[in-house]
């Protein structure tokens, strides 16, 4: 019976492994801050579109490297394959980020053309790609985490909650934007952007606690 | 706890709507004061210092009018500067127009448009002010706020198309009183104001907005006249106001192409009046001053209500003073105009004044008549604040004359607001009293005059500022007790709903078996709606918020719509897990249309929002309208009309498509057909502004339009229940594949197919009558959006009406509600009074008729909410009910109950959970800097929603009652 379950979630992942993809993607994200604001001395308000991008090329190539070690059947599918499935997943994933803002409002004008679409560059790296890595085209795990948002195991916990909380966050960063404050950063996607990694970094510390708290019971349950 | 039954229901909800109703008059009588006024009018005791116990006293008005302009002349110690006065108001004219803006020349247009003013006022001749008009920008509390230098309470506004005598104490009574002969060429909202003062009068309407040139030659054709008449040789006072330049705004905003033109005419009236006068300079004794001021000013669209710069910059230009030529304009209050006149012209300031005297109108008098004008202003309004502060510590002063002893504690003046009037006044007053002592031993430096006059400029400005910022005490009591009865309706509402969600849950939870999705707990949208609730109030709260609601709207019913996609989503896939469900074919058509259906919800969402940029803050970023309208007729007129053809068309077909041959269906049929193409014929021949001033022909049209709208709907609604024939026919041939384990139930509960039936037809005649008017009054540009509107609350029925159980209906419902938000937004509205487009109104109307063109009004400003309440009828008839019905119990009571409880119910509770806390935010902000410009138009606009809302409740029950 217990072999049958750890058949039907095959690639098990221990907290730790959840640990350090987790750690890498923010440091990812923290390095590309920091690239922008020392070495290129530019930040996402004075200029919203090469930060983002800066931040993408190297978010994009970490998440992208690390989530394919966990690809699902690794027998049937080899690592570059993953690495396909990924860089193929990226472009799906930001259309359908960028669809999902314009119909949320975001400004459709030909000037915001290239934030809209570093934007969701980003997005799609931090929410689609994991996933597109890691289950390929499968649409039943597609459906489970995202349309169902019931997620088996600390895998799936590890792409649904970031991803999830990067939408959330973004969506919550959307607010103050058209308040009459008159701060630059609430020009599209600044704050959307911030709300979008707040809220990717605390799907993270959740999945992570979750990890722990699953693997913490396990062995609860073996012991008994 | 016993069920609910339909009678108890009803009993309960009217019960809390009459609650509501009480509660919310209470309130707003309550909160919105009707302007607190000095009662009587001034006499010849203003021209003494306040006694401690001043009365009116009444005597000297009984006196004759020669009599009485000579005791005011020997009181005032001013002899008048002027003999007769020529107001001409350019209504809507904004200062920017003729003064610039920021320091700045104006526009070059508009220099251009006006030489003979811009001369005068290079030469020095005239002087122009920016003159701050308060809000509401309304013409008539703009009028008395001129005439009386009072400030009115908002209510003023809801009083403007319904314009009484005024009776408080005004310039134009005071000038009656001493003899003068009056004139009023123009609006005649000057006569319903001073009905019997005017000795003629040439008065035209302004209700025609767009008549813009009728309307001017009306109040010009006397004009020549008037001035060369012979009985004005002295004391005369002529009114003009012209009306044209507010009906080319109404039309076109302030960069129409009528402007240019409008604006030289009106140069051309001063040119006439300024020539004139100085023809008149030299044979004749009298002085005379014109005055060229503007009620208000208009937005960028033409539009005025609010509180905007644009919309309160108004002019104040006097030509006839002595000559000054100022480098730029300075900013004075419109209600500044009131005690300067009254001055200028020898008669005691109006009561309830609060405005303060204009400095250089006095620059010509001598030094001491300057210093006792300022003393009657500063009497004036020391009585005034006497009378509203009852605990003035000053209050004895007159009487005791602590003139030394006070003076020295200048110190003190920064304490409380009334100690710190009371002080500046002292002040004044020791000061002008030292000057006066030591003007007696001729000894007077000008030093001593500027500092007399500065205190009494200080505290003059002090005074009026605190006067007109005040809010007045409100009752406390019947704030209170509206407040709790607002709490107490909404209360009543939503524990009613909870009562049937709960009973609704109940039963899903004994039927559970068979239906997978049903019931089981607090789903994720249910969790989204009541957060929506929660975050709307929260908004309310920021006035930033209240000004850019629109946003929050879009927002939330975006996302609403994309739940939904996800929803289908969820379910697309089921089908796929579950492919040993027998209609596994069906269901996935089902999922494909459902998916489409969310799509065009979110498109046309999307085209909706970005139709109108509305708000305060970001009005100015390009939008669909505005390219639309630069790129001129010829893409508005085949756009509009395009739309228009869908919009009657997707009703008719949704008409056609019943199989049923009765007549009388075919006679609704018909008739809708027929007024549809009505509509057409009259936008493409008859909208278009620039022709339509006059036109007989297309007003006929739209009367008839009106006519047959109106039979066939009460027609339809009267008269199908009773005869409907319509057999048991499918009203969706779609709908068989949607259930087909339920569908024999349905077939043996026959009424209850019959009532849908009915409902869905009556519905959609609801619709067709609604969106028909709409094609008909509003904008051309507007006819999208309501395309928009109309295929979103198709789709969105269509797609509850084959999600069978995953969504609740109360969820849907209030996802309706947001769309009737969103929609009111889309159409161009905006939480200010400046968006109501009053142009629209008029169509249809031959002759003046104040209610009918409120109606007209409100049904184009309510379009989106009202129409979100008509098409509920359309949706419950679509709506599957039948895993709701325990089939043995129905009975007829309860079949209804099942249909409207939910339509009813939850507009209702969401309104009224909304009104009330708007209603405690306005009073926790009764004193924020914005609680007249922004939070209450906005509470306006909540308490006129909350009527149809309430109304349509009230037909639904009607409807059960059958």
């Amino acid at each position: 019976m217990k072999e049958d379950l750890e058949k039907s979630t095959p690639s098990k992942i221990s907290s730790f492994q959840v640990f350090l993809i987790h750690v890498c993607c923010g440091l990812a994200l923290a390095v590309g801050f920091w690239v922008a604001h020392n070495v290129y001395s530019i930040n996402l308000i004075s200029h919203p579109t090469s930060t983002l991008r800066l931040i993408w090329a190297i978010e994009f190539p970490v998440v992208i490297l690390l989530f394919s070690c966990f690809r699902q059947k690794p027998e049937k599918c080899s690592y570059l394959k993953a690495i396909a499935r990924g860089l193929l997943g990226l472009p799906v994933g930001a259309l359908l980020n960028a669809l999902g803002a314009l119909a949320l409002g975001a400004p459709a004008g030909l000037q915001y053309f290239e934030r809209t679409v570093s934007w969701s560059l980003l997005m799609s790296s931090l929410t689609f790609v994991p996933t597109a890595c890691v289950y390929g085209s499968c649409w039943t795990d597609w459906h489970r985490i995202f349309a169902c948002t019931k997620p088996k195991g600390s895998l799936d916990f590890m792409l649904c909650l970031p991803a999830h909380g990067a939408v959330i966050g973004a969506w919550f960063g959307a607010w103050p934007m058209p308040l009459d404050w008159e701060r630059p950063w609430q020009d599209w996607p600044i704050c959307v952007s911030y709300g979008a990694m707040a809220g990717y970094v605390a799907g993270m510390v959740g999945s992570l606690g979750l990890a722990l708290m699953h693997t913490g019971g396990g062995k609860q349950l073996k012991a008994e | 706890m016993a069920p609910l039954t339909c009678t108890k229901l009803s009993v309960i909800t009217i019960t809390g709507i009459v609650t509501q109703i009480f509660g919310l008059s209470l309130f707003v009588f309550g909160f919105f004061p009707v302007k607190p006024a000095l009662p009587g009018t001034s006499g010849s005791e203003s021209f003494f210092a306040p006694e401690c116990d001043f009365v009116g006293n009444l005597s000297d008005t009984t006196l004759p009018s020669d009599q009485l302009k000579s005791l005011y002349q020997e009181l005032s110690g001013i002899p008048p500067s002027f003999d007769r006065l020529i107001l001409m108001v350019a209504d809507a004219l904004p200062a920017e127009f003729v003064l610039g803006k920021n320091e700045k020349p104006p526009h070059k247009q508009f220099k251009e448009a006006m030489p003979y003013t811009q001369s005068l006022l290079a030469s020095g001749s005239a002087i122009g002010y920016h003159s701050r008009a308060a809000p509401p920008t309304v013409t008539m509390p703009r009028l008395k706020a001129m005439v009386s230098g009072a400030i009115g309470g908002f209510l003023d506004v809801a009083f403007n198309f319904n314009t009484q005598a005024m009776m408080d104490d005004n310039l134009l009574g005071q000038f009656f009183r001493i003899g003068w002969k009056m004139v009023m060429l123009g609006d005649e909202t000057w006569l319903k104001l001073f009905p019997r003062l005017f000795k003629r009068h040439d008065a035209v309407s302004s209700f025609y907005v767009k008549d813009t040139v009728q309307v001017d030659q009306n109040v010009s054709r006397h004009l020549a006249d008037e001035l060369s008449k012979d009985d004005w040789n002295l004391l005369y006072f002529q009114i003009l106001h012209y009306l044209g330049l507010d009906h080319v705004g109404h039309i076109g905003g302030r960069s129409s192409a009528l402007m240019a033109p409008k604006l030289k005419e009106m140069d051309e009236v001063v040119k006439l009046i300024h020539s004139s006068i100085n023809q008149s300079q030299g044979n004749r004794q009298g002085r005379t001053l014109l005055m060229i001021v503007s009620d208000h000013g208009m937005t960028e669209h033409g539009n005025h209500g609010g509180s905007t710069y644009e919309e309160t910059d108004s002019l104040a230009l006097f030509i006839g003073l002595r000559n000054h030529v100022f480098d730029y304009a300075s900013v004075i209050n419109q209600i500044d105009i009131a005690p300067t006149l009254a001055l200028l012209f020898g008669v005691p300031i109006p009561k309830n004044n609060v405005g303060v005297l204009i400095r250089e109108a006095f620059d010509s008098l001598k030094e001491d008549q300057h210093l006792r004008a300022l003393e009657l202003n500063a009497w004036q309004l020391l009585r005034l604040l006497h009378a509203q502060l009852s605990g003035l510590p000053c209050r004895n002063f007159p009487c005791d004359a602590f003139y030394d002893h006070q003076s020295s504690d200048s110190s003190e003046c920064n304490h409380m607001t009334e100690n710190m009037l009371c002080c500046l006044y002292m002040e004044a007053a020791a000061l002008y009293t030292s000057w006066k002592s030591k003007r007696s031993f001729e000894s007077t430096s000008n030093k001593d005059y500027s500092s007399t006059t500065a205190a009494y400029y200080k505290f003059l400005k002090s005074a009026s500022e605190w006067l007109s910022r005040r809010t007045t005490d409100k009752p406390v009591n019947l704030l209170a007790l509206g407040l709790t009865t607002l709490f107490i309706s909404s209360v009543i509402l939503s524990s009613l709903m909870f009562c049937r969600l709960r009973e609704i849950y109940h039963r899903g939870n004994q039927q559970a078996s068979n239906l997978k999705y049903s019931m089981n707990g607090w789903s994720f949208d249910e969790t989204f709606i009541v957060s929506v609730v929660l975050i709307l109030v929260t908004c309310m709260t920021s006035s930033s918020m209240v000004e850019e609601e629109h946003y929050t709207w879009y927002f939330l019913i975006s996302t609403f719509y994309l739940l939904l996609l996800r929803e289908t989503a969820q379910s697309l896939s089921s089908v796929g897990l579950q492919s040993f469900f027998p209609m596994q074919k069906g269901q996935s058509g089902e999922g494909f249309f459902r998916i489409c259906c969310s799509f065009l919800l979110l498109i046309s969402g999307r085209i909706s929002r970005g139709w109108h940029q509305g708000g305060v803050n970001w009005t100015s970023l390009p939008d669909i309208s505005k390219w639309l309208e630069q790129a001129g007729s010829p893409y508005v007129k085949p756009l509009q009309l395009m739309s228009a053809v869908l919009v009657i068309s997707i009703g008719l077909f949704a008409l056609f498509s019943i199989e049923s041959r009765g007549k009388c269906l075919q006679m609704v049929r018909l008739s809708f057909l027929i007024s549809g193409l009505l509509v057409l014929l009259h936008i493409a021949r008859y909208q278009d502004y620039a022709l339509s001033s006059t036109n007989y022909g297309g007003t006929f049209l739209v009367q008839i339009i009106y006519a047959i709208l109106g039979a066939v709907t009460t027609g339809t609604i009267v008269a199908l229940p009773w005869l409907i024939p319509l057999s048991t026919s499918k009203i969706f041939p779609a709908d068989n594949t949607f259930s087909p384990p339920f569908s024999p139930s349905i077939q043996e509960k026959f009424p209850l197919v019959e009532l849908r039936d009915t409902l869905y037809v009556v519905g959609w005649a609801y619709i067709l009558c609604w969106c028909l008017l709409q094609l008909l009054l509003q904008q051309p540009i507007n006819t999208t959006p309501i395309l928009l509107l109309l295929l979103q609350i198709v789709a969105g029925v269509h797609y509850f009406a084959r999600s069978g159980t995953h969504l609740k209906e109360w969820v849907e419902i209030a996802g309706f509600h947001c769309l009737g938000m969103a929609g009111h937004f889309a159409l161009g509205n905006s939480n200010t009074l400046a968006t109501i487009d009053v142009a629209g109104a008029f169509i249809g109307i031959s002759n003046h008729s104040t209610f009918l063109s409120g109606i007209l009004m409100f049904i184009i400003t309510y379009a989106s909410p009202m129409f979100i309440l008509l098409s509920l009828v359309m949706y419950i008839s679509t709506k599957s009910v039948v895993h709701l019905v325990i089939p043995e119990k129905a009975n007829a009571g309860d079949i209804l109950m099942m249909l409207l409880g939910f339509p009813c119910l939850v507009p209702l509770v969401l309104n009224s959970i909304l009104l009330t806390a708007y209603t405690v935010v306005l009073l926790l902000m009764q004193n924020h800097l914005f609680v007249w410009s922004v939070f209450s138009p906005k509470y306006l606009y909540v308490c006129a929603t909350t009527k149809p809302t309430e109304k349509e409740a009230a037909a639904h029950s009607c409807r059960s009652k059958r």
